[in-house]
């Protein structure tokens, strides 16, 4: 164990009196108490990680928690996980949140008489639920989300000793019609993994794979690794979406197909036709899907679909000359009536293609008895309580008042049911009507385990001691259970939940498995599947719409809030939307078309009305959305949560936002399965405005170049700066006719350095071509550095405290004088150019904002950070004024004393200044993450070695967008990516502030264009 | 018998008492002034003070409570404060320019208005001086914005034009409050003179025992003379130091060479207005006309009008260069002033300060009083939102179009900005009753001086 050094010690002291010093006069004096008895793995100011697994949504991604004197301060990612490799995205790194959160239930609680929450025992607690489970016996139900494997074999035997009706996996955005399409296609149900690294070709059909799922991080890796144009000029992969906007997922295409909603399935099989026209497939597999392409001619479907006929052809003849090419099966949004059709044409087109066994694997059914989620179990559950079947519910890790329509009648069904229960750790919309409330720990104080596929077994462990008087939900069921007697305890194992696992476990090295975070195989090869007899029988065709209005009502899928469980997470409230931009509401997103029928503009309250309900919200006009379509956000409307409902404005009962749900029908597929895209709405002006927290101002970068983007061509001709290669024209050749231009692109130039003797000079590299504004970078920037999370008012007040920001911008823009024009005017159907920068301090080494300061509290350092010394500035804020690229924060007020709320301070980062009231603050590169990697590096007599520190952006980007390093190494990896003789660029270049960040250009791959 | 001639007027004036009937009246008349405020002159000092306080709460809330119940949003960092900062020094520059370099020019006509003028410099430097404070995130920490020796080994930024600005409003603070006394001594000996009670004792002690003989007089003028030679390096150099807060960054808008002439030309304008807007109603309730007659405001208004152009001059070159850079960002922001979310206060500015002080080119409108005032206050307004439109209308689009802002001010920095223009009235009226508001002596020396060309002329 390292011994606390002088060095170590005199940090310590610093930082506790600093902290007297900051909390001033008027507040008490915190001491710093050390340990009477030192926990062995503990040392003050060094980290510890454990290695747990995300629990924010079924893709399990590996953990590595951070903790800092025993308190898990933020998530990175597990980099031995097979799953997502180092990287976390934003929810994951939100997620520890969680933990600390002010909604937290302190203790289990039950309702009295006067319908009041008043806190109880647990023993009491256990005893009241033993002896209504007694009661209730065969009326006894659990509705949860998805149990790891351990916990839901022993929830199962549990039911199973006390009597109980049984249990139902609700999961709203559960890819249920993906399972029975592959039932129906492959005769196996279960979910196929698709692989993209290898890919040459992907056609996305509205899967939102890059938003949510199924396994966001890592097909955005693989996505990445596909395309990257450096490892394989020219022989990059291309995406095409397909879907009735332009999505974030479809933002990152190189061609968006703007088809109607429901029709994918349709399109996928034209597409296989024009395929099998121009040659694709094995013969047997031509010959088995070719009785069944003949109905699916591209001219006939052209109608059905809206793509016309050339379209669908240019794609299957693409699909046909691609070497891997694959297809995505449609994604929540679009999930139709008939979505299982759907799904299992993409998988016909992908056998056709001859992907299946390649990219796409099908894995083998899960064992028998491990029950998934199910919507229509869930409906039937409803029903049941409907009737008063169910005499006792207990809700775990399922929040269905929410996620469930209005129209499948659960609120009225909860009603009839006597008793609810519920295990929720913080209160929800479903928890607020339990009569008992027995919280489980979050799952950074659980153990559990997760297998989200075959061959990746993860782990879950405590990292901290649970911060309330919280029990694991097993446990508690477990207690429940030997509470209603001997008999019924018999039946149960004896011992705790941690006991179990560790027992389920027991075919592997249990500590080495908890230090590693799991078990993790190499992926076993999938064998190329026959289809099934039945395959071809499918009843492909439009989607069955509820209700007369004159727009399909799509619910947008938010990367984000996902079903609205991120919706109580401040940060990704914060983090505006990766489209629109918009922070903190709903917003109905309609065509420019649209909106000009309809006479409103951005922020005109609409009124939706569908057969199962209605609601208003503002409009958000823009062009990347079909005439016929209305998109509403899923995440908002909540009205329980500090964060998730309306408590901002001292309404804490009333909803923030809409919550689109309410005015779905409870409609489903033709398994079963959950059917999101389910009816039309009218449209009306309400004539009311409400201003839209639109984070962004502008998506038109008149020609700046802060983001830009390289043709194929150019890069191939290995020329970035040819008039016609990037589409700069005449202006592009002017400004680099200069002779400056290697000059300024070099990021390190050691003639005009000016602090020779430093043996670093950090600098950063952006690859604009891997960057797909999934905002993970965002959010682990918020929850490193301590920024302050400032909620809708300020946000409409452009107060965000972000230090890294992602700009979108829909090509090279125009120069339309001072005419406002309309948001995504330039989104069109076809190639897409749309570029996303994230933007953070640029570390200019002839910084703008250094000389105006006229204390020195920002200044040059030896290493080449734009350095910020918080206690030194008075707040002139004139280096904002004079930062080009707008990247400084100022802080309005103390932050300190609101921000956090509750526990939420435990959470912050001791490495780094709460700044206080009236101060400016930026991204520091992660200062404090270079200065303990030089700590170490001193220790050992060395210098830091490349790849040994990297920001928190860098860490937790999913595709590896951002390289930090040494700029001064030349074999380090950020000189490597930064040297691009084509794509490489400073922004805004011009003014001369030579910024330590070079951008890499996105690559523009086009649309297929027919061969000659 | 003819009687011997009379000695030249000038020396006349230094070697004699003079107990001619007419200076006795110019000591009564002026010295009036100072007499016993009527219900009028109460009402509006309680007013002014309780804005005054008002404002001072405002400015403590803001303080305690963090800047961010000001207006300001990103990108947007210096709005009404700022703004009003300029604003005012503007105003201080007519006192210099009438007092120093008019006095240099031995332009006779500024006798009647100087002591105004040098009281308003004084108090206008006292207003705008605060706003820098006010302005600052950390307002508790202000004095680190001085060079001044400490244990942590801290120093000031020299090149920071923040720091320019608090040696260039000091030294003037400093210069126009010792001219402004230099010039009141000997109407403080005249005030003490006729002075009872407590009056008598503050003259007293603020009069340095001026006897008004020759030896005082003759230090007095080269004093004086000396002073104006100091200070008038200090007109120009005072608004092109403010100027440089703007034109040495990198924002479109801000970055252009033009702007310490455009500056220095717009603080006299506005200066002169404001001597103007005050002094019309001044002369009017206090029965002045004698002293302060219309010839002195024609010749304002032909000030004004020079003035004007000057800065209309400077308002087309900055479009004309904008256009003519080529630049994108520079071209768009012009642009995007004059027809983006700014125009109001953009055609604002442009008509009040460039077009309505046109009519000055006709004598009935510099002679008609009533036009003179209402042009001078559409001018005070006109330069407010000069100061207006060049720091939030260029601050709020910059390089980067994502995040171009949109600034509205709040009621605090609302009310602090009337709190600035009561703060200034508060320090006029008390002025108006504790020092003669027309610089006695001189006018005085003028009278003689005109009288003796009057016997000359009869010769």
């Amino acid at each position: 164990m390292p011994e606390i050094d002088r060095r170590e010690f005199l940090k310590l002291v610093g930082a506790s009196a600093g902290a007297a010093a900051a909390a001033g006069c008027s507040e008490p004096v915190e001491k710093l108490i050390p340990y009477v008895i030192q926990p062995e793995e503990i040392t003050p100011g060094i980290p510890v990680y454990y290695a747990s697994t995300c629990q924010e949504c079924p893709a399990g991604c590996g953990l590595l928690v951070k903790t800092r004197e025993g308190r898990p301060i933020k998530l990175e990612g597990n980099p031995s996980h097979p799953i997502n490799r180092g990287s976390l995205c934003a929810r994951g790194q939100a997620a520890i949140g969680r933990t600390y959160h002010p909604d937290r239930y302190p203790g289990p609680q039950r309702r009295n008489q006067a319908g009041q929450l008043e806190p109880v025992s647990w023993d009491e607690a256990i005893r009241l639920l033993a002896r209504k489970v007694q009661e209730a016996g065969p009326g006894t139900w659990l509705l949860s989300g998805e149990p790891g494997p351990t916990a839901g074999r022993w929830i199962d035997r549990w039911l199973t000793a006390v009597g109980a009706g049984g249990r139902v996996v609700h999961e709203p955005f559960a890819p249920e019609a993906v399972r029975e399409a592959t039932s129906a296609v492959f005769g196996v149900a279960s979910e196929p993994l698709f692989d993209l690294s290898d890919t040459d070709l992907v056609l996305d059909f509205a899967s939102d794979f890059l938003e949510i799922g199924p396994s966001p991080v890592e097909h955005g890796r693989q996505l990445a690794a596909a395309r990257d144009v450096a490892a394989a000029r020219g022989r990059t992969a291309r995406l095409v979406s397909v879907g009735p906007r332009l999505s974030m997922t479809a933002s990152n295409a190189d061609e968006w197909v703007s088809a109607r909603p429901g029709s994918e399935g349709l399109l996928a099989l034209a597409v296989a036709r024009a395929a099998l026209d121009a040659g694709a497939g094995s013969p047997e597999a031509r010959q088995a899907l070719a009785g069944l392409l003949e109905h699916f001619a591209p001219e006939r479907v052209a109608g059905q679909t809206g793509v016309d006929a050339a379209t669908i052809v240019r794609l299957g003849r693409a699909a046909a000359r691609a070497r891997h090419a694959v297809a995505l099966p449609p994604g929540v949004s679009v999930t139709a009536r008939r979505a299982k059709a759907s799904a299992a044409a993409v998988l016909l087109l992908n056998h056709l293609l001859g992907a299946v066994g390649r990219s796409v694997r099908i894995p083998p059914a899960p064992a028998e008895g491990r029950r998934r989620p199910s919507y229509r179990e869930t409906l039937a559950l409803v029903d049941a309580m409907k009737s008063s079947k169910v005499k006792l519910l207990l809700v775990a890790d399922a929040n269905p008042l929410y996620s469930l329509p209005v129209a499948s009648g659960f609120a009225a069904a909860l009603e009839k049911v006597p008793f609810v229960v519920s295990f929720a750790s913080a209160a929800d919309e479903t928890s607020a009507r339990a009569h008992l409330i027995l919280p489980d720990h979050t799952p950074l104080e659980s153990w559990g385990d997760a297998a989200p596929r075959l061959g990746v077994r993860s782990l879950l462990q405590p990292t901290v001691r649970p911060l309330h008087d919280t029990r694991a939900f097993v446990d508690t069921l477990l207690d429940v259970g030997r509470a209603m007697g001997s008999e019924v305890a018999a039946k149960l194992p004896p011992g705790s939940f941690r006991n179990l696992l560790e027992e389920a476990w027991a075919d592997t090295d249990w500590r080495t498995a908890l230090a590693g975070g799991g078990v993790f195989e190499g992926a076993s090869p999938a064998p190329s599947l026959p289809l099934t007899p039945g395959a071809t029988r499918l009843e492909v065709a439009e989607p069955l719409l509820e209700g007369d209005g004159e727009w399909v009502l799509l619910p947008v899928t938010s990367g984000l809030l996902y079903d609205g469980r991120g919706a109580n997470l401040p940060w990704l409230q914060e983090v505006p939307d990766p489209v629109t931009k918009v922070a903190w509401q709903s917003w109905a997103e309609i065509s420019h078309a649209t909106a000009g029928r309809l006479g409103v503009e951005l922020g005109d309250v609409l009124a939706v009305e569908t057969p199962a309900g209605r609601l208003e919200v503002p409009a958000f006009p823009r062009g990347g959305i079909r005439d016929d379509v209305i998109g509403v956000p899923i995440g908002q409307g909540h009205t329980v949560g500090r964060y998730a409902s309306d408590a901002e404005h001292g309404r804490p009962d009333a909803p923030r936002g809409v919550n689109v749900i309410q005015v779905l029908p409870a409609a489903t597929d033709e398994a079963g399965g959950r059917a999101w895209l389910a009816a039309r709405a009218r449209v009306q002006k309400t004539g009311r405005f409400q201003r839209v927290a639109v984070v962004q101002t502008s998506q038109n970068q008149r020609k700046r170049r802060l983001g830009e983007a390289v043709s194929l061509a150019a890069l191939a001709a290995g020329d970035a700066h040819a008039p016609a290669a990037n589409g700069h024209g005449e202006a592009a050749a002017e400004t680099h006719g200069d002779g400056h231009e290697h000059e300024l692109l070099k990021p390190y130039d050691a003639a005009k350095d000016s602090a020779p003797d430093s043996p670093y000079r950090w600098g950063m590299a952006i690859d604009l071509d891997r960057c797909t504004s999934c905002n993970a970078c965002v959010v682990a920037c918020y929850v490193e550095n301590n920024v302050p999370v400032v909620g809708e008012t300020r946000t409409l007040q452009a107060r965000q405290m972000s230090w890294l920001r992602l700009e979108r911008w829909v090509g090279d823009g125009d120069l339309e004088g001072g005419r406002k024009l309309p948001i995504g005017a330039k989104e069109a159907p076809g190639a897409v150019d749309v570029r996303h920068t994230p933007q953070l301090c640029q570390h200019c080494g002839a910084a703008p904002c250094e000389p105006v300061c006229p204390v020195l509290a920002t200044y040059h350092t030896p290493e080449g950070l734009n350095g910020m010394i918080y206690n030194r500035c008075v707040g002139t804020r004139y280096c904002s004024n004079n930062c080009p690229y707008k990247v400084r924060r100022f802080s309005y007020f103390d932050y300190s004393r609101e921000n956090w709320p509750g526990l939420l301070s435990l959470m912050l980062n001791p490495d780094v200044t709460v700044r206080g009231q009236g101060v400016m603050e930026k991204c520091t590169f992660c200062v404090q993450r270079i200065a303990a990697a030089r700590h170490t590096a001193t220790l050992e007599g060395r210098t830091i070695r490349d790849g040994e520190v990297t920001t928190a952006c860098a860490q937790a980007c999913p595709t590896q967008a951002i390289t930090f390093g040494n700029l001064k190494d030349e074999k380090s990896r950020v000189v490597q990516a930064s040297h691009d003789p084509v794509r490489s660029y400073h922004a805004l270049h011009e003014l001369n502030t030579r910024p330590a960040i070079t951008y890499l250009a996105k690559v523009k791959r086009g649309v297929f264009e027919e061969e000659a | 018998m003819t009687p011997p001639p009379p000695p030249p007027a000038s020396v006349a004036a230094m070697i004699r008492p003079m107990p001619a009937p007419a200076d006795s009246r110019a000591n009564r008349d002026i010295l009036a002034v100072m007499g016993r405020p009527t219900i009028g002159y109460v009402a509006l000092l309680a007013l002014v003070v309780s804005t005054v306080g008002w404002a001072l709460g405002t400015f403590v809330y803001q303080t305690y409570v963090g800047l961010g119940v000001a207006g300001y949003s990103h990108p947007i960092f210096w709005g009404v404060y700022i703004v009003t900062f300029v604003f005012w020094v503007g105003i201080a520059h007519a006192g210099t320019l009438i007092s120093a370099i008019l006095y240099l020019f031995r332009a006779k006509w500024r006798n009647a208005i100087n002591r105004s003028a040098e009281a308003m410099t004084v108090f206008a430097v006292a207003t705008a001086g605060l706003f820098p404070l006010i302005h600052l995130g950390r307002v508790f920490k202000f004095y680190w914005l001085l060079p001044y020796p400490n244990q942590r080994a801290l120093w000031v930024n020299f090149k920071s034009p923040l720091l320019w600005d608090v040696f260039a409003i000091s030294t003037y603070a400093t210069i126009s409050i010792v001219f402004f006394y230099v010039g009141l001594v000997p109407d403080l000996a005249i005030a003490r003179d006729r002075a009872t009670g407590w009056r008598k004792v503050l003259y007293s002690i603020l009069a340095l025992g001026w006897q008004g003989t020759t030896k005082q007089w003759k230090a007095h003028n080269r004093t004086v003379l000396h002073l104006s030679g100091l200070a008038t390096p200090l007109v120009l150099s005072v608004h092109s130091v403010v100027s440089w807060d703007f034109a040495s960054s990198i924002v479109p808008g801000w970055h252009a060479t033009i702007f310490a002439p455009y500056f220095v030309a717009g603080a006299i304008f506005s200066g002169f207005a404001m001597v103007l807007t005050v002094m019309i109603p001044v002369r009017r309730i206090y029965g002045l006309e004698r002293y302060i007659t219309d010839y002195h405001f024609e010749n304002m208004s032909r000030f004004i009008l020079l003035t004007s152009l000057i800065v209309g001059y400077a308002y087309a070159t900055e479009y004309f260069v904008a256009w003519y850079s080529g630049v994108e960002p520079e071209r768009t922001a012009f642009w995007l002033r004059a027809f983006g979310s700014y125009w109001i206060s953009t055609w604002i500015m442009i008509s009040c300060n460039a077009f309505f002080p046109q009519v000055f080119w006709f004598k009935r409108a510099r002679t008609h009083i009533p036009t003179v005032f209402v042009v001078s206050v559409l001018v005070n307004i006109g330069m407010w939102f000069e100061r207006y439109v060049i720091i939030v209308g260029s601050l709020s689009r910059e390089y980067n179009p994502a995040v171009w802002g949109q600034y509205t001010p709040s009621w605090v920095e609302l009310s602090i900005l009337a709190g600035s223009f009561a703060w200034f009235s508060m320090f006029f009226l008390i002025f108006l009753k504790l020092f003669p508001v027309i610089a006695i002596n001189e006018v005085k020396e003028l009278e003689i001086h005109e009288r003796a060309h009057a016997n000359g002329g009869a010769h």
